[in-house]
């Protein structure tokens, strides 16, 4: 460490704070001025702060590597493949989940309870019914595990969204949405798991199951929760690879995936 | 594009006009590519991190709220592609073990500097940039991300910490780590 010469106490100066000197942050503005000041009257620190400057002038000379000429061209042409298979799926799934949130919590309970019904009732009909299938009922059937795959794969990605947040936000207004949003998620997430369930998909049924008790914790998380908590959540996806998973999980069921492959 | 038509570009683009996205698309792709391709060390996987970040971005149009610039908030989206690529390729993940100690306190800039450098020393230039760049390319990744975000993107603390999901101490060690590793490689040429 290397102190200022002058008549007030010394002030070390170290490179790590010539770092964030140089690059105006994480410093406070007092600090900012001592080191102005210090850099002035010391020969020594000019030289470091000199050596400093000189060091990143020379990674900013270091040659990087140049986009080709057709970058953006080829960007695009792939892009706009995706785009083109996006807006149908986004907008129906935006419509759907508006009409969903905006009805009474009752009436979504008996919509949810009528599917799961109707989902027992097809499961129980396919179980019973194992002949050789058409065509058109093999159809039917791989057309609605697509539409599954769409809906879960856009439930999974708001669920990484939810769990990112919640992992890494310290906003108590994040928080609030974010309870919000795990509570409307815990009802499609149990919704999904049955469907995937009767489906065939044991995996994804088995995989979502997994998912509630922490969406259910998310839910129910109070608006004072203490860092520990947080720390905790942060601690439990690490541990378990939750996010891993839940990006995976996504990706595979993924249908714009799909398409690119 | 100035920043008045690209705020243009983008409302149009929230409303779904696909011709306002492709604006936007031909004006960053090659900045986001640069920032992968810091980030990566691979043409390959940049390319595919901007593919996912314009993805992203075009479907998260809606969240953007205009409280930072488009190209920042583009950025930040970038260099989330760019990690989440390189840890399906190479299974790189921004870990604790990444973050490393913080006890990287003692001084480094003036160890066996010359006063000025030679004319020889300038011809060794490009040892210098191969060097730097060997030392960039075996940086970790959150050493190298948190570098290239500050230093090439000039991105502040407090967003770098944000993005990488860091606190704030943790962000400038590794930048702190990635500047001494650099003054490490210049060393022998000094």
């Amino acid at each position: 460490m290397k102190t200022i010469e002058s008549d007030n106490p010394p002030v070390p100066i170290s490179d790590n704070d010539l770092i964030l000197y140089f690059y105006r942050d994480g410093l406070s503005a007092e600090r900012m001025v001592e080191i102005d000041n210090a850099l002035f009257v010391q020969t020594e620190l000019r030289r470091r702060y000199t050596e400093l400057q000189r060091l990143l002038h020379e990674v900013d000379c270091a040659p990087v590597q140049e986009p080709d000429a057709q970058l953006t061209q080829r960007v695009w042409n792939k892009l706009s493949v995706r785009i083109e298979a996006e807006p149908v799926r986004a907008q129906s799934l935006k419509r759907w989940l508006t009409l969903w949130h905006t009805q009474p919590p009752r009436f979504r309970a008996y919509v949810t309870a009528g599917l799961l019904v109707a989902a027992c009732a097809i499961g129980f009909y396919a179980g019973r019914h194992n002949a050789v299938p058409s065509n058109d009922a093999a159809q039917a059937r791989t057309a609605s595990a697509r539409l599954l795959d769409a809906y879960v794969a856009d439930h999974l990605r708001s669920t990484e969204g939810l769990l990112l947040t919640a992992a890494n936000t310290n906003s108590n207004e994040l928080d609030a949405g974010n309870r919000e949003l795990a509570a409307a998620l815990v009802e499609s997430n149990r919704l999904y798991a049955l469907a995937a369930a009767r489906s065939g998909n044991a995996r994804l049924g088995d995989f979502l199951r997994q998912l509630e008790p922490v969406l259910l914790e998310l839910a129910n998380r109070p608006a004072d929760a203490p860092i520990e908590s947080r720390e905790g959540l942060r601690e439990y996806l690490r541990k378990t690879d939750l996010l891993f998973q839940v990006r995976a999980t996504q990706a595979r069921v993924d249908p714009a995936n799909r398409h690119r492959t | 594009m100035a920043a008045k038509e690209e705020e243009h570009w983008v409302d149009a683009a929230r409303r779904g006009d696909r011709a306002a996205f492709r604006h936007l698309v031909e004006a960053h792709t090659c900045a986001l590519f640069t920032v992968c391709v810091r980030i990566t060390r691979d043409a390959a996987l940049a390319e595919d991190a901007v593919q996912e970040a314009l993805f992203s971005a075009y479907r998260h149009l809606a969240n953007f709220d205009g409280r930072s610039a488009f190209k920042t908030w583009l950025h930040r989206i970038a260099v989330n592609a760019a990690l989440e690529q390189l840890r399906r390729r190479h299974g790189e993940e921004i870990n604790d073990s990444d973050l490393g100690n913080s006890d990287d306190e003692e001084d480094f800039l003036l160890s066996r500097i010359a006063e000025t450098p030679s004319p020889g020393q300038h011809a060794r230039g490009a040892e210098i940039h191969r060097r730097v760049d060997a030392e960039l390319a075996r940086m970790t990744v959150i050493e190298r991300t948190a570098f290239v975000m500050r230093h090439a993107e000039g991105q502040s603390l407090d967003d770098i910490s944000r993005t990488l999901s860091i606190n704030i101490s943790a962000c400038k060690q590794a930048i702190f780590r990635a500047v001494r590793k650099l003054r490490g490689a210049l060393q022998p040429l000094r």
